[in-house]
């Protein structure tokens, strides 16, 4: 069933020859006026946010990019399209095209990213499923992925799935609704398994089970490894040198830091607890605040007066193990 | 699909699968269609584990078991993979998850 192109580009709002770091810095934009965690307006963010969330999910992987920039090739405008005869979905065989007959509802992800670059596509899930097998036989396991926000990481929560399948015996479509409860803490990559709910089975042949895999979308302000967070934090450079307060953002709202004297850029800020939820014991992971030294761009002549001054009385140097 | 009231949703399943939600051996073999014997074999091979130490409660599964045996037996089936192999493939398989998961989190930054 031919399935409809998604312009990632478009999403957002980059050039097809954008580099890595204009792709970043794009969907950061974005994510910052869409991501549910943060936007204003909630509703009419959350078609908006899959959209660039999946954009960005393709793009910023040079692999998934290149083979989106070729499926691309063969876009017809206008109604579905179908990619080019030789065209390899990642590790699938021959004999798992009817794997490909089921639609998803609910996840976060399009029917365009489930078929061609969801992680069930990728060698490593068992498709096949023969009819030869004899009269009873087990319909297929199936796996999707399922987009969360890292809130919804935080505190859980139940999401509404719809999966259409096709009988492989009976050749008829199967559209089943129905909750599924992510839990909190839920890692990155973890499979929850919703009995029954893969493919049918053949003749008298129980049905599959559906595999979710708990995909985090990117947020702007954290990276997620494990159960720690990451963020980036711009400061001036004589911030780094004195020392300042600032303000980071975190799950649990806004929090004070306390930047030491001589932070150098890279430093990690280690402020315990603030990361995501793991274990059973309501233990957390730990949020890194990581410093990011900022030059400004534009100098007044007072401020280029000091620094000349502060070059000239400075006895710093940097590269004096380098230099003969 | 039958119309619905905004106020009121549809009565759907709901599936709340509990991480603590752990299988017997026995129960494991059933669903899987897995001989007992094999189950032991693939544990001593590390393809699978039991998810506390059998000496206190006996063997008990998870989820991750479930869908371990059944990608095994898919693989013994299709391909004819011998224990070995699969003891390969999962290990190979493991670390190529661990390197994604780094590189998906190295890239963000």
């Amino acid at each position: 069933m031919p399935v409809k192109f998604k312009d990632y580009y478009a999403s957002l709002g980059v050039a097809r020859t954008a580099t890595d770091d204009e792709i970043k810095k794009a969907f950061r934009k974005l994510a910052r006026q869409y991501h549910p965690d943060v936007a204003k307006d909630k509703k009419n963010a959350e078609e908006k946010f899959k959209e660039i969330n999946e954009a960005h999910e393709v793009l910023s992987d040079p692999i998934k990019r290149k083979k989106y920039d070729e499926l691309g090739e063969h876009w017809q405008d206008g109604g579905g399209f179908q990619p080019p005869p030789n065209w390899q979905a990642g590790g699938r065989d021959a004999d798992s095209a009817q794997a490909g007959e089921f639609h998803f509802g609910g996840t976060g992800f399009s029917d365009f990213f489930e078929q061609f670059f969801s992680g069930s596509n990728r060698h490593g899930f068992p498709t096949g499923g023969r009819g030869d097998d004899g009269p009873a036989h087990r319909g297929q396991d199936i796996e999707g992925d399922i987009l969360v926000t890292l809130d919804e990481v935080m505190h859980g929560t139940t999401r509404q799935i719809s999966l259409q399948t096709t009988a492989p015996d009976a050749g008829q479509a199967e559209t089943h609704s129905f909750t599924v409860r992510i839990p909190p803490g839920a890692s990155e990559g973890r499979r929850i398994r919703v009995p029954g709910k893969g493919s049918p089975g053949f003749g008298d042949g129980e049905p599959g089970d559906l595999y979710l895999r708990v995909r985090y979308a990117a947020h702007p302000d954290f990276q997620a490894r494990g159960a720690d967070l990451y963020h980036d934090i711009d400061l001036a450079p004589w911030e780094a040198v004195l020392g300042a307060d600032v303000v980071a953002p975190s799950l649990d709202g806004a929090i004070k830091v306390h930047i030491p004297p001589h932070t150098n850029n890279g430093r990690q800020l280690r402020i315990r607890g603030h990361g995501l939820p793991k274990g059973r014991g309501g233990e957390r992971g730990d949020l890194y605040v990581v410093v990011n030294i900022e030059l400004p761009t534009q100098l007044t002549d007072e401020e280029r007066a000091l620094w000349e001054k502060l070059r000239q009385t400075s006895h710093f140097n940097p590269r004096q193990h380098s230099e003969k | 699909m039958e119309p619905s009231d905004q106020n009121t949703p549809p009565a759907l399943q709901h599936f709340d699968p509990k991480p603590e939600t752990f299988y017997s051996i026995e129960a494991v073999a059933q669903m899987t269609q897995t001989p007992r014997h094999h189950i032991a074999v693939y544990c001593r091979h590390g393809l699978i584990s039991p998810v506390v130490p059998p000496e206190r409660d006996g063997w008990l599964f998870n989820d991750e078991t479930i869908r371990t045996l059944r990608y095994i037996e898919h693989l013994r089936a299709e391909y004819d993979v011998n224990l070995p192999g699969l003891r390969m493939i999962s290990e190979l398989l493991g670390e190529i998850e661990q390197l994604r998961e780094e590189v998906r989190f190295l890239r963000g930054r």
